[in-house]
């Protein structure tokens, strides 16, 4: 079973349980407006760290970030983003947003990715070749490419050829993969198409395909030549997807435009189908909610016709899948494209093979432009103040905001606790001058490793530091359950649930005191060092009981240990026995669930501060989680509050 | 994994330096003088192949053939001992050759052969069994071919790849991606023999031969 390191994950308060009989709501504004009696109800219950929904409202410190005008935590889920700019994370070319809309959202450089196993391409010469995996000689680099070229993957060996794409140039690749149809085929522009039809070479040409393709389909229906082709069929012209959608619109608006069109066509369907103009724009008007075109509607009587002809945009469907069948016999499952690749697949219309963009086999896969990333500065969602904004330039990853909340809230770092029969004098406490207390972990780490499973129905001591990153001393007022919630419940004692912080001074100050301290040794600065450098056990603030017997330490009420801008305190859990026998009903008969043995005590939390006066506050705040503020002389007091999770390890089974 | 094997796993009783396998060693062969040759089979170097410092290369179990134009790199490992004889006596059987001779390494022929053009890369692993490995082949770094696997003509195994014991690799496939298995579809075979050609020339002028040390 691998080994637990505590954890402490802290509930963002957008996600409060109070809105867990409302449709999911992380907008706390909404909370602003629950009413006093939800706000004592609030009081009373207890955060289950096991309940499903907690699952997405615990983050490490480390993911929260703070509100300074809401004075409020904001998790990812809470925070609203919006995009700073959009770049390519293969070339690191930001793009313009503007041209996002008419380019999309991918790379329109020469950034490419392997179709098959993602590595990015390199454009080489078809001619010459050389291995990348081989060292080129320096004649082979300094010889000029000619011909055509390929994008090649030098991972997996996969090249643009094998789907029969080859280019001209070795540049501006992007440019010429949207003109290229697979197998080399030129994707014609409209204009083009329109010219292509008038040319009566090529109508002759179509005609003497569409025989061919008649006789070929009356001999040999498998011919894989003819792949696509309906047999029996008479086809006039196959045309690609984006063709038949401009003819099929260009006839659907000249029969829009011309009122009387009851020539022919499916006039058998009467004026109650959708071949009714009149029915059609009253379709139309339900979605546009224009009514001016009711009256023009009145004047139209008749019906529209179908297409009828590949000018009009008419297509047969292509029934005939045996070219499929057979690529699929010839190449089996292993030539398919796989779920993950098409994902990967811009959408390529104007294939004929595949109409839909979506290519079945591996050999028709394109390569793939990359998508293009985004950077985005998040804001609070209530004051819509920004609480992370990152550099503009792609290359920096710097920030210009960025309200962290470990910046504002105390972390909580936890450590077992050994209660070793003879225990360390407080000798070796009182020289030590690191602000984190590694010496004190050395010398009480006894049996407690770090990890080690929690003896069932034995008392277990964890020390928790809470350590104070703010300029101001704060208060911290911890409650927890005497039981944790859930089927295996274990006892919690917090013995200090009460205590002050001293304030975060700067680390250079701080320095330069500790040397001060340590060199002169005078009188002066041994008054004002034991307020710095508190850290005795137990004792309380006039440092009268430094040489308090340890044994005796772990009492209610009192501190562990303090330091600079940290405080320590003891809780003691009694795990419970993990043994899933029935003994005495309810569900205690079901056999233990993934990570049961995990022992996670709920903590609610609460820091109380003075703090300079803001400038415009936000007046919505939440009841009991916000800031509520007293205003004194340019002081307030502050508060936050919200419940966290510690995960202390696992109970052995 | 570069897991440090004692070079003599069997000389516990002779401290001295034990007997040099019988080579055979052609005359343009670029072997560096750091390499480490053991074995009681034949080991067999043929021409203009470049074998680099600390590439050890064992004939415990059977005879080890390198073909010609071929670049063993730095600490790949030919003939290596299986990692479950019974894999590898399994694949002995299959293949009809040697009998028992596998795992016993009782002088059945139970070898490495090496066609031409092949690279071994750095740290990877051949192991002995009869295995193949064919011409224009890229054992990328790292990788490991298992007793009696034989790898087709132009195959590329990338790097960390494992081919397991006993398998059949076809021509110009391409293991990439914790096993997955495509063909190579570009024909460069032609142009990578020249490209390699070209590397021998360069490393031989690089790498100091001492075929001497060896003889």
């Amino acid at each position: 079973m691998a080994a637990l390191t505590p954890y402490t994950f802290i509930q963002c308060p957008c996600s409060d349980s109070s809105t867990l009989g409302r449709p999911s709501d992380a907008n706390p504004a909404a909370n602003a407006t629950n009413d006093d009696d939800e706000e004592a109800d609030e009081d009373n219950r207890t955060f289950d760290p096991r309940a499903p929904r907690s699952n997405f409202s615990l983050y490490p410190l480390e993911y929260l970030l703070y509100c300074e005008d809401c004075h409020q935590i904001r998790c990812p889920r809470c925070v609203s983003e919006e995009i700073a700019s959009y770049y390519c994370p293969s070339c690191l070319f930001e793009v313009p947003s503007s041209n996002l809309k008419s380019e999309g959202n991918r790379c329109t450089r020469n950034c490419f990715q392997c179709p098959i196993c993602i590595g990015p391409l390199a454009v080489t010469s078809v001619e010459t070749k050389p291995d990348p995996s081989l060292l080129a000689a320096p004649d082979n680099a300094a010889a000029p490419h000619s011909g055509p070229y390929a994008l090649t993957c030098s991972y997996c060996h996969w090249t643009s050829t094998e789907a029969g794409l080859k280019f001209d140039r070795p540049n501006n690749i992007h440019a010429q993969l949207t003109k290229l149809r697979n197998g080399g085929l030129t994707r014609l522009t409209a204009r083009e198409r329109r010219e292509r039809r008038k040319d009566p070479a090529y109508r002759a040409h179509l005609a003497a395909a569409a025989a061919v393709a008649v006789a070929a389909a009356s001999e040999d229906v498998d011919d894989v030549e003819e792949r696509g082709r309906g047999p029996g069929i008479e086809e006039k012209e196959s045309l690609d997807v984006e063709t038949q959608f401009a003819n099929l619109k260009s006839f659907y608006q000249a029969q829009l435009a011309n009122p009387n069109s009851s020539d022919t066509g499916l006039t058998g369907l009467g004026d109650l189908g959708f071949s009714s103009p009149t029915s059609l724009s009253r379709i139309m008007s339900i979605y546009t909610g224009g009514s001016l075109r009711d009256k023009k509607a009145k004047s139209r009587v008749g019906a529209m016709r179908e297409a009828l002809d590949a000018d009009e945009g008419f297509q047969p469907a292509r029934l005939d899948e045996s070219a499929a069948i057979a690529a699929l016999q010839a190449h089996g499952f292993d030539g398919t494209s796989s779920t993950a690749q098409l994902a990967e697949q811009p959408v390529n219309i104007g294939e004929p093979a595949f109409p839909h963009g979506q290519a079945h086999f591996a050999s028709d896969l394109r390569p793939v432009p990359h998508l293009l990333r985004t950077k985005r500065s998040k804001r609070c969602p209530v004051c819509r103040h920004i609480i992370s904004k990152p550099e503009a330039k792609v290359q920096t990853t710097r920030f210009r905001i960025r309200l962290v909340a470990g910046s504002y809230i105390p972390s909580i770092a936890i450590r077992p606790l050994a209660l070793s029969p003879i225990p360390n004098t407080s000798s070796s406490f009182s020289s030590t001058s690191a602000p984190i207390p590694t010496s004190t972990s050395a010398s009480a780490s006894g049996p407690a490793i770090p990890g080690a499973l929690l003896e069932p129905l034995r008392p277990a001591h964890f020390v928790l530091t809470f350590k104070n990153p703010i300029f101001e001393s704060v208060k911290i007022t911890l409650g927890a359950p005497a039981h944790t919630p859930g089927r295996f419940s274990s006892k919690v004692t917090v013995l200090c649930p009460e205590f002050q912080i001293d304030a975060n001074t700067d680390v250079w100050d701080e320095a330069l005191k500790e040397g001060l301290a340590t060199t002169g040794g005078g009188a002066a600065s041994g008054e004002r060092d034991p307020r710095e450098r508190r850290r005795r056990r137990g004792g309380t603030e006039d440092g009268s009981q430094s040489g308090i017997n340890p044994t005796t330490q772990l009492e209610v009420g009192k501190i562990w240990e303090r330091g600079r801008n940290w405080v320590s305190i003891v809780v003691e859990v009694v795990p419970p026995s993990l043994s899933t026998l029935p003994s005495g009903g309810g569900d205690s008969g079901l056999p233990l669930q993934e990570d049961e043995d995990v022992l996670e005590i709920p903590l609610f939390v609460r820091v109380e501060w003075e703090a300079e006066m803001g400038g415009d506050e936000v007046g919505s705040v939440m009841p009991g989680v916000g800031g509520s503020k007293e205003k004194g002389e340019g002081r307030e007091k502050r508060e936050l509050a919200y419940w966290c999770v510690l995960g202390l390890g696992r109970i052995r089974r | 994994m570069s897991k440090r094997h004692s070079l003599h796993p069997g000389s516990s009783s002779n401290t001295a330096a034990p007997p040099k396998p019988p080579v055979h060693l052609s005359s343009s062969l670029t072997i560096a003088d750091s390499t480490l040759l053991a074995g009681t089979h034949t080991i067999s170097l043929h021409g203009e192949t470049v074998i680099h410092p600390r590439a050890r290369i064992e004939s415990h179990l059977g005879r080890v053939s390198v073909g010609r134009k071929c670049i063993v790199h730095e600490r790949a490992v030919l003939g290596a001992a299986p990692v479950s004889s019974s894999s590898a006596a399994a694949a002995v059987v299959r293949r009809g050759g040697g009998g028992d001779g596998a795992s016993g390494g009782d002088g059945a022929p139970a070898g490495v052969t090496l066609a031409d053009y092949v690279t071994v890369e750095v740290a990877a692993v051949i192991e002995a069994g009869e295995t193949v490995v064919g011409e224009g082949t890229v054992v990328g770094v790292g990788s490991r071919v298992g007793a009696g696997a034989v790898i087709g003509k132009h195959c590329t195994l990338t790097p960390h790849s494992e081919i397991a014991a006993g398998e059949v690799v076809p021509d110009s496939t391409v293991v990439y991606a914790n096993g997955m298995r495509r063909t190579d579809k570009r024909g460069v075979a032609e142009l990578k023999n020249k490209t390699m050609a070209r590397q021998i020339d360069m490393l031989r002028r690089m790498i100091p031969s001492n075929p001497a040390k060896f003889a």
